[in-house]
């Protein structure tokens, strides 16, 4: 006889601190606190005459009225819409074939590109933005080669195509994962059976494999066109000194350059953004169906395909996916890097009889810089790491628990990345203003700055954690349950500990993405709690190209070596 | 350790009935195996009791407390039943060695490091894996992590055992040894437990009881010989193991609890046991296992012989499997030698044929 041990440990469990769904709605009270809180006084000011801090405002529709009636408004908007229906056209048309190209053809070179093609997802924005300019603008090295050295006419970055381009370099990884997910999710044995029913391997590409898409690429086009309407930096650091405004750079303009701000006026253009944003992300939604469906990746074991051949056509292919690639990325950031060490980069002089260092002097000396790089940093580290622990959470409360409102808590979680940076900045602003405590300290300190980037952001640590989650089986919570743990042990000692990998993951990209972003910074920053992207933009106003050169530089070192930390400490976490 | 029952527990998911009103009862110390095809609702009875689903009505009841009150609106959390459950993706944590795993039920109870080493060291003795205890659970067989579930899910000094298809991510031969395993280690403890398979021969061969389950309610609950040899219909019958169902008619008095039984379109009469309510008369169903009908040549001589004509045959190691038309009606038959020739003479022994409710 087995003799299982007479000292049987007494079945006194542990007692919760908190009640579990006490727990989970505090996580969810603060998510829809933090999300949809800084909307209210924007909603709130867009009918008010005058702004709240003045006295005597009344309800009012003359905030939407002088907007409507400012030409410079309506060209704001057709410039957008233009800017936009390029940009989309192009990222999904050039992302929706490089996917296709590089999943489902033998064409040389794919695993290179696939990484090189979703690269500009890390690369600080404004260091891409920069490095274009020098390359591209209208001083920038290779135009002038063009234009002067060969006589040829000269492209014109400063136009709505030229920024168009650039958007859609900036938006491919989007159009191109979005696609590359559905190849992956989908069987090639539709393919293989087009192959045996005689079809050629164009043939197939073109009738059965672009065709599957469909849902991917509409679902991506959505996406990005909602991206496109509220691009701020393109336009600031672009369009400005052509005079070309879109909607985001009006508004921004409209508050900074005007000698009275005049908030129910900018209000007003926020709402009426944020409007336009929501119901497209609604329609994207109801097309789609669930989110569920296109978050969740699984892959097949079987779905591992032949490459179609592509014949000779291949060569041709890679060299102008490569060619994308080295215009749109890696030429850029070299200028840039160029441009960071230089007096000036023209054609006319070599670079290296310009060679400074005066740039990389500047920025670590002067204190501002000093002040914006630290805080940067400052708020990256503590910002990822407490944003990914608070999304962890209420991503266990989504769809981890029965909490009997989680499921408005995804389209929470989705919904800051949806709200243009600029506007969710002034929302935060208010807030601030209107809410003393502990509105006052935020204002004042770079902590409240870190919770709008914060905030905004959530939406990556969401997308990266419930996938990973998703795919960790439901027996392993049960098992623990049956063990007797609760809702917060078992999200604190299982769950959580399983997705580790999915945890640095989006901590690392967390970290870079709270380093480089700006737009709902740039009403919040102040003297003293100067952060990187808003001093760059600030540095690029006053005719500094080469210390926002120096800074994007530096971010991109940041990067880099927080990719390179990353990676190993995944690697590490898969292999334990 | 105490019993469990269930009374009246029914549950639907949206229009589609999953339980209907089930009663189940197991004893102390009783191992019993619910069995039947996917979908017939065994799994969501298990749930149920682990507290992973809530039943819409009835009660569950382990011992003196109450897991489930459809009535009183009372359920009982799923962390509080006190259970060890075997899941059959095993479930064992990947980030945690298979000590911590073992260790993790008793951490919740707060128990000291020392009793829980001492524990958890009984534990791997028990399930035999005592040098395994810092290895991480990718780093063992199928086998092994099945049985570092099994030391998980006992280590708490659970009330109840449930067992969710353990088997079935074994390959063939690990699957007979890793059976006989748990069944003694079972009796050796005196777990009271409940097993869920759809794998006839493993609940046949385990069980103190087998309840067999289809569309949702529970066609028969029995020792694995009744199941087996009295099967109460049909479905049970055709269920558990390979069966012949043949329609028949009633033609002699009832004796001893057997009745003269002609099968339709055959010349067959055969002596069937009968069920006590069997009525004196009329239509019946009867069922009869290929492996009781007997295969021999010659000519036919008795009420209970008949010359078939062999329609297939299979060849399966120990036995072949033979298909034979005896007049109007098709009986598989079950025989350890080959017949030679397009005929074989088919004898039906007294008693072989059991009447079953349609």
């Amino acid at each position: 006889m087995v003799t299982l041990s007479a000292t049987v440990p007494s079945a006194v469990r542990r007692r919760a601190l908190l009640p579990t769904s006490v727990t989970q709605g505090v996580v969810w009270a603060l998510t829809v606190v933090l999300v949809l809180g800084p909307l209210v006084p924007l909603v709130y000011t867009s009918f008010r005459s005058q702004a709240f801090y003045l006295p005597g405002g009344t309800w009012s529709l003359q905030p939407y009225r002088s907007l409507f009636d400012d030409p410079a408004f309506w060209q704001a908007v057709e410039n957008t819409l233009i800017f936009a229906a390029i940009t989309t056209v192009l990222a999904v048309g050039l992302g929706a074939l490089f996917a296709i190209l590089i999943n489902r053809t033998n064409m040389p070179g794919g695993s290179w590109l696939r990484w090189l093609l979703i690269a500009p997802i890390v690369i600080p924005p404004l260091g891409l933005i920069v490095g274009w300019t020098s390359i591209y603008g209208t001083a920038g090295y290779l135009t002038q080669f063009v234009h002067r050295n060969l006589g040829l006419p000269a492209w014109n970055l400063s136009s709505l195509l030229g920024m168009a381009v650039l958007g859609c370099v900036v938006t491919i990884p989007i159009t191109f994962l979005t696609c590359q997910v559905a190849l992956q999710g989908s069987d090639s044995a539709l393919e293989n059976a087009a192959l045996s029913s005689g079809a050629s391997p164009a043939t197939v590409l073109r009738r059965i494999t672009a065709p599957l898409l469909r849902p991917a690429i509409l679902n991506s086009s959505i996406l990005v066109f909602a991206l496109a309407l509220e691009t701020l930096g393109i336009p600031l650091f672009i369009g400005t000194p052509a005079n070309i405004n879109l909607y985001a750079s009006y508004l921004y303009n409209g508050w900074s350059n005007s000698a009275t701000p005049d908030p129910p006026f900018v209000s007003a253009g926020a709402i009426l953004l944020l409007v336009v944003v929501t119901i497209l992300l609604i329609v994207r939604t109801k097309l789609l169906g669930s989110e569920d469906r296109f978050i969740v990746t699984s892959s097949r074991g079987s779905s591992e395909a032949a490459p179609l051949n592509i014949g000779r056509w291949r060569y041709f292919w890679s060299a102008v996916t490569a060619g994308f690639v080295l215009l749109g990325s890696i030429i850029p950031l070299f200028g840039l890097s160029i441009m960071s060490s230089v007096k000036e980069l023209t054609i006319l002089v070599a670079p290296w009889h310009l060679w400074t260092s005066s740039n990389w002097h500047d920025i670590l000396n002067n204190p501002s810089f000093r002040n914006a790089i630290v805080n940067s940093l400052i708020i990256a580290t503590i910002g990822s790491v407490l944003t990914v622990t608070f999304v962890a959470f209420a991503t266990l409360v989504a769809h981890r628990s029965r909490f009997g409102l989680r499921r408005t808590l995804p389209a929470l979680l989705v919904y800051p990345r949806a709200i243009p940076g600029i506007i969710l900045g002034v929302g935060f602003f208010w807030s601030y203003l209107l809410v003393n405590v502990p509105g006052a300290f935020l204002r004042n300190s770079i902590w409240g700055e870190l919770l709008a980037l914060s905030i905004r952001n959530i939406t990556i640590a969401y997308v990266v954690l419930y996938p990973a989650l998703a795919k960790v089986s439901t027996e392993f919570d049960q098992a623990a349950m049956a063990s007797g743990a609760g809702w917060w042990t078992i999200g604190r000692r299982i769950t959580l500990p399983i997705v580790r990998p999915a945890l640095l993951t989006a901590v690392a990209l967390m970290f870079i993405t709270l380093l480089s972003d700006y737009d709902p910074l740039v009403f919040l920053q102040k003297p003293g709690t100067e952060v990187m992207g808003v001093t760059m933009l600030q540095a690029w106003e006053k005719g500094e190209p080469g210390q926002v050169a120096a800074m994007a530089v530096l971010q991109l070192v940041i990067v880099g070596l927080v990719i390179v930390g990353a990676t190993r400490l995944i690697r590490r976490a898969r292999r334990a | 350790m105490p019993d469990i029952r269930l009374q009246n527990v029914s549950k639907a998911f949206g229009g589609a009935t999953v339980l209907d009103n089930i009663d189940i009862d197991v004893g102390d110390k009783e191992f019993v195996t619910l069995l039947g095809p996917s979908g017939c609702g065994k799994t969501t009875t298990l749930m149920a009791i682990a507290g992973f689903q809530h039943p819409d009505s009835g009660r569950i009841i382990c011992g003196d407390r109450t897991f489930f009150d459809g009535g009183g609106r009372r359920t009982l959390p799923a962390e509080q039943r006190n259970l060890g459950i075997v899941f059959q993706s095993y479930a064992i944590w990947p980030h945690m060695t298979v000590a911590a795993n073992i260790g993790f039920p008793l951490k919740l109870r707060r128990t000291k490091k020392p009793d829980v080493d001492r524990r958890v060291g009984e534990m791997l003795d028990l399930v035999e894996l005592a040098d395994l205890g810092a290895h991480y659970p990718h780093q063992l067989s199928g086998g092994q992590q099945q049985r570092v579930a099994l030391a998980r899910a006992l280590v708490g000094s659970p009330s109840v055992l449930l067992l969710d298809e353990p088997f079935s991510n074994l390959d063939a031969k690990l699957r007979e040894r890793s059976r006989k395993w748990l069944r003694a280690l079972q009796q050796e403890i005196g777990m009271t437990t409940i097993f869920v398979t759809h794998d006839q021969d493993e609940a046949l061969g385990m069980s103190d009881r087998v309840m067999v389950m289809n569309r949702g309610a529970i066609e028969q609950s029995g020792t694995p010989e009744d199941i087996y040899r009295r099967p109460a219909n049909r479905a049970v019958a055709e269920f558990v193991g390979r069966c012949n169902v043949l329609d028949g008619r009633i033609v002699g008095p009832a004796r001893c609890g057997s009745v003269l039984v002609e099968i339709s379109e055959t010349s067959l009469v055969v002596r069937a046991q009968c069920p006590p309510e069997t009525a004196d008369a009329g239509d019946v169903v009867i069922a009869l296992r290929p492996e009781l009908i007997q295969l021999s040549l010659g000519e036919a001589s008795h009420a209970n012989q008949c010359l078939a004509d062999l329609r297939s045959s299979a060849f399966l190691g120990d036995h072949y499997e033979y298909e034979l038309s005896l007049g109007g009606v098709l009986a598989q038959v079950q025989h350890s030698l080959p017949i030679p020739g397009e005929t074989a003479l088919v004898t039906v022994p007294d008693l072989a044929a059991i009447i079953v409710k349609p």
